[in-house]
């Protein structure tokens, strides 16, 4: 065990790996906790879905940098946070059905560049990302966006906890209610985008739901969530990195994603508020 | 005693469609209002009218004292997470949300009046329960406390006793009569009548695409409550059998 650890340590990539997803997990456990209890889950998966073709255009104008991968999910991702909410306010629509539909608009438009792109988009580094080769400025985005979802998180606490616990109440007592919705939209782009480049479109939100979603198993308060969240993440990435690292075929993204399902899944059985808490409730009943 | 909002011409409703119009009241310091009507017919939008969550169709709401920092605000149970992880020692110090410092935690102070709050409401034993555990009274009293902590001129409560047994609503009642003699005005929507003809000092009758203002007794008499499609002719005369108003029968 040890050897494989110091073998594996050996090599930069590998210490990068490392260091890259622990900033990660500290950045993207509260946004999935604050999606799972904001009942948006679903919506982050849509969200991922819905930067692609910032992504895309970023890439075929500017190539595989990060600034323009940056810039152009950025502009996608907060253009449709922003239509939704336009459009939930506005029609008949709730802002699921209207998430839905965009969310569809610019996945199709997405695809559409990027076939029309060519063969010259790495399609398999694209959707499950590229851990193994994360450079300089992908270890200075995370831990830019890391720093700014913290210290965002840090100042806007109470309000979201507020917001999310009774919307209706928050909306009462705020004169502008939809910063703190609006800012966390814009945070959850944020982090998708970091994740983006380590993970891929399709995994990118599997570190920020799962994890979370697990957590809620144990936890009675948002504090213990919140802790529990981040410590789920980062098992997941150090166990999901070094299962990609023993069995080199493995990408490193789903690898992740797939030990943060089984904690999940153990959660959901062996967790006070899971199937074990509702067997013993029922027992005693 | 000094009105604290004052409504000229009031008229509510959703684009085209008008719930009510020309209403004209006055809501003084220390009065309980209760908001009675059938459903639809426009009592939650009234409040929300107030708390500036929707827009009335024309009207105006005066505020003579400027409109309050904060307006203490239940809503309905139904609007509410309680599966969200907080303890219900964490729900009632939300009350307090504008003196909430994102640098350092509740001061001792405040602390203090989350515990007097709880005891207030009767629900300090269970400071510490999560609220999935709360019974439907129990989680009405924790959103009380919370109310408590608000320490509002004004108090808009939703339907707060549509989930709570006959103990627990006297028990709230008596905290809403607290309000009351320390000179907080309470505006509340209530579908028991027997509690606002015990409890409140006015009432807004709102049905049929009117709304009658007055005091109690004015308001809730059986021609009102029937013209304005709140019972039936049968239900009033059931309801104020024995007294000297017949003309429902």
């Amino acid at each position: 065990m040890f050897d494989l650890i110091s073998e594996m340590f050996g090599y930069a990539f590998m210490r990068r790996a490392f260091v890259v997803t622990t900033i990660l997990s500290a950045s993207v456990a509260p946004v999935g906790a604050f999606l799972v209890l904001r009942r948006l889950s679903l919506a982050g998966e849509a969200m991922a879905h819905a930067i692609t073709p910032g992504v895309v255009i970023g890439f075929v104008t500017a190539g595989l940098s990060v600034m323009s991968l940056l810039f152009g999910g950025l502009i996608a991702g907060v253009g449709v946070a922003v239509l939704t909410a336009y459009l939930a306010r506005n029609t008949i629509l709730r802002s699921d059905a209207s998430l839905a539909s965009l969310y569809l608009i610019a996945l199709a438009i997405g695809i559409f560049i990027l076939s029309a792109a060519g063969s010259a988009v790495p399609l398999k580094s694209f959707l499950f990302g590229s851990i193994l080769g994360v450079d300089d400025a992908s270890l200075i985005l995370v831990g830019g966006v890391a720093t700014v979802t913290l210290v965002t998180f840090a100042l806007i606490l109470r309000p979201l906890i507020m917001s999310t616990c009774d919307p209706v109440f928050f909306e009462s007592q705020v004169k502008r209610p939809w910063i703190v919705d609006q800012g966390f939209m814009f945070l959850l782009v944020l982090n998708l985008l970091a994740a983006f480049k380590t993970l891929g479109t399709l995994m990118a939100v599997g570190l920020m739901i799962l994890p979370a979603t697990a957590a809620r198993y144990w936890s009675g308060t948002i504090t213990a969530q919140l802790g529990l969240g981040f410590l789920f993440s980062l098992l997941s990435c150090w166990l999901g990195l070094t299962l990609s690292y023993v069995l080199p075929e493995t990408p490193s993204g789903p690898a992740i994603v797939l030990v943060a399902g089984v904690i999940f899944i153990l959660s959901a059985l062996f967790g006070p508020l899971g199937l074990r808490g509702q067997f013993n409730a029922t027992r005693k009943t | 005693m000094a009105p604290i909002v004052n409504i000229e011409n009031l008229a509510l409703g959703f684009g085209d469609s008008t719930l009510f119009d020309n209403l004209n009241c006055q809501v003084e310091a220390g009065s309980i209002l209760a908001v009675v009507g059938a459903n639809g017919s426009g009592k939650s939008t009234f409040v929300k009218t107030l708390l500036g969550l929707q827009a009335p169709i024309s009207g105006r709401i005066q505020w003579p004292n400027g409109r309050p920092a904060e307006i203490g605000y239940l809503a309905q149970l139904t609007e509410f997470d309680r599966r969200f992880p907080i303890r219900v020692r964490d729900l009632a110090a939300m009350g307090a949300w504008q003196g909430f410092n994102p640098f350092s935690g509740l001061n001792n102070t405040t602390r203090d009046r989350v515990e007097a709050a709880l005891e207030m409401a009767g629900i300090l034993d269970l400071a510490e329960h999560p609220l999935h555990a709360l019974s439907g009274g129990q989680l009405q009293r924790a959103l009380f406390a919370r109310v408590i902590m608000q320490n509002a001129p004004l108090i808009l409560l939703d339907e707060p006793f549509s989930a709570v047994d006959q103990y627990t609503e006297q028990h709230l009642l008596s905290v809403i009569e607290t309000w009351q003699s320390e000179g907080r005005a309470v505006i509340m929507v209530l579908h028991d009548l027997s509690a606002v003809l015990d409890h409140c000092t006015h009432a807004l009758l709102l049905g049929n695409g009117r709304a009658s203002f007055g005091t109690v007794g004015d308001i809730l008499t059986p021609d009102r409550l029937v013209a304005q499609g709140y019972m039936s002719s049968s239900q009033a005369s059931w309801m104020f059998r024995g007294q000297p108003n017949e003309e429902a029968n």
